[in-house]
């Protein structure tokens, strides 16, 4: 599903963000990206959403390579793919059904298949009779779970998630981390970047480390910390 | 979760797309309606003296052509012509090129003119006994410029034997008029020019204001022309609102400035309104929405090669 060949990212300032990064995920994994501030975590999820270009190597999503993908084709991309943030990005004067139906209307979507579709997705995420609140009206993790139905509602092989948690309380946290578990449980790939030790240590996932730029640790069922 | 994609028809998408597009804008019409009011604003205050030059410049060019349309060759015609000679004169005269109209002058009518020119004060009855003056045709031109070269051709034709085009007044009349028209389209392109940096400007920063919403649409994977279409719409519907309520204010005040003109210069010509103002209001509208629409797209093109 994903596949990063020696993949260097320099930014135009002169620093080496990722230095000669190699992994790849298969369909159906759901791996955690973890590694202190500024190894370089944010860089690789923007690699994959093409909102950067790698400075050398190749990047692949789907069997297809997107290293140099052309502007032209960067929607089809990304409707491929679900991106989720610490921040959720929710449009502050749409309601929650609003704001997941925004990310149809705008990909041409048949408005007869708007609502339905758009319900389905708050129903996943256990908030179809929250539809009609504002996103001040909700708590931090119901806004997240929003951001996360209008990531999932193409119903995208692939999620991406950057600190979805980062905003959030321990217990918060743990709901969202078992929600994006359930949507890999459905098939959907799952990579998501943090760095809460709690829920990596509790889900006993595969774990990528990265430490300034490169990959320092690739384990299978990881802990946050390394037991060696 | 099968993903199922039913068959859709360009048209449907089409219409959806327009249907989408047009509620974005007019919402965003509604909720940043000081955003929104600024702009309109903008455009409206940048679109008055525009529409003030455009009117100046009709009225300097109806000046200028009335103006010049009085440049005209005289040819005094030999003495004792026949009436027979003087129609073959006056054909041959009307077929050279460049010449609109030809007219007779009798040299008794040519007096009476001269009489009627120095009013009542003189009477050339006293001054003498016979009538000095010769026949004449007096030649209007299709193009003042081509004064020199008609002349010089009337002057080779036999039965004529002076022509008269008053060479230094045309040339002076003509340098003016010439001054009039460019430093009238100059104005218009300053001003123009003046209104579109402007207004970009005041567009570029509603969409700033929106940037997020820019964002999200990227990344969700609106195609660049769904990203663009309601802020071009929006564009479109403040250049509309501006032009209208700048119309509501040139239409009146043209009207009045015509009326106190000519209370004050009645002789001078002057374009009538609705000879002038449908146009005006028209060709602003459809620059208002231009200008809306490229400032909205100059606008976005920073924001949409991420
Ligand atoms: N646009 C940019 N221009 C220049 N440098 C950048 C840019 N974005 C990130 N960096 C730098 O690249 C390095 C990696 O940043 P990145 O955001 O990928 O780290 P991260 O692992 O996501 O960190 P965090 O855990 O704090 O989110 C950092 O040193 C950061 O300062
Ligand atoms: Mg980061």
């Amino acid at each position: 599903m994903i596949r990063l060949q020696g993949v260097t990212k320099r930014y135009p300032n002169g620093l080496l963000a990722l230095n000669d990064v190699s992994f790849s995920m298969a369909e159906g994994e759901f791996v955690f990206l973890i590694g202190p501030t500024g190894a370089g975590k944010s860089t690789l999820l923007r690699l994959l959403y093409r909102a950067d270009v790698a400075s050398r190597g190749k990047v692949s999503v789907a069997g297809r390579d997107i290293t140099r993908l052309p502007a032209r084709q960067m929607p089809a991309l990304r409707r491929s793919m679900g991106v989720v943030f610490q921040d959720f990005k929710l449009l502050p004067r749409k309601t929650a059904y609003e704001n997941v139906a925004f990310a149809m209307q705008v990909t041409g979507t048949p408005p007869e298949e708007i609502r339905p579709r758009a319900m389905q997705a708050l129903e996943v995420v256990g908030l179809a009779d929250r539809a009609d609140a504002l996103p001040w009206q909700l708590s931090g993790g119901e806004q997240q779970r929003i951001s996360i139905a209008r990531a999932i509602v193409h119903q995208p092989p692939l999620l991406l998630a950057d600190e979805p948690t980062g905003n959030l309380d321990p217990r918060t946290s743990w709901e969202i981390v078992q929600l994006l578990s359930r949507i890999n449980l459905r098939g959907t790939t799952v990579l998501v970047a943090t760095h809460n030790k709690l829920i990596v240590d509790i889900l006993r996932q595969r774990v990528v480390e990265l430490a300034a730029g490169t990959v320092v640790r690739d384990e299978d069922y990881g802990l946050y910390a390394s037991h060696a | 979760m099968p993903e199922q994609r039913r068959r859709r028809s360009p048209l449907g998408v089409l219409s959806a797309a327009l249907a989408y597009a047009g509620g974005e804008a007019l919402a965003a019409f509604r909720r940043n309606g000081l955003m929104s009011a600024a702009a309109v604003t903008t455009i409206m205050v940048t679109l008055l003296p525009v529409g003030g030059a455009v009117a100046l410049a009709a009225n300097l060019r109806l000046m200028t052509t009335i103006l010049e349309r009085q440049v005209q060759v005289v040819a005094y015609l030999r003495d004792g012509i026949s009436p027979q000679e003087r129609d073959r004169l006056s054909a041959q005269v009307r077929a050279l090129p460049g010449v609109r109209r030809v007219e007779f002058v009798g040299r008794d009518q040519a007096l009476v003119r001269l009489q009627d020119a120095l009013g009542e004060r003189v009477s050339l009855r006293d001054v003498i006994e016979t009538n000095p003056l010769p026949d004449s045709l007096e030649v209007a031109l299709v193009n003042p410029r081509e004064a020199r070269p008609v002349a010089d051709a009337v002057r080779q034709i036999g039965g004529v034997e002076d022509v008269a085009f008053g060479a230094q007044a045309v040339d002076r009349l003509l340098a003016v008029t010439g001054l009039l028209r460019t430093g009238g389209v100059a104005a218009g392109l300053l001003l123009g020019g003046v209104a579109l940096i402007i207004i970009m400007n005041t567009i570029r920063l509603t969409i700033i204001g929106r940037r997020q919403e820019i964002e999200i649409m990227q990344l969700v994977g609106a195609s660049p022309w769904y990203v663009r279409s309601p802020f071009m719409l929006e564009g479109v519907l403040q250049g509309l609102v501006a032009t209208a309520l700048a119309a509501l204010v040139l239409i009146p005040g043209y009207i009045l400035l015509l009326a106190r003109a000519r209370d004050v210069v009645p002789f001078l010509p002057l374009v009538h309104a609705p000879d002038l103002l449908p146009t005006l209001v028209v060709s602003l509208g459809l620059g208002g929405m231009l200008v809306g629409m490229s400032g909205s797209l100059l606008a976005l093109r920073r924001f949409l090669h991420t």
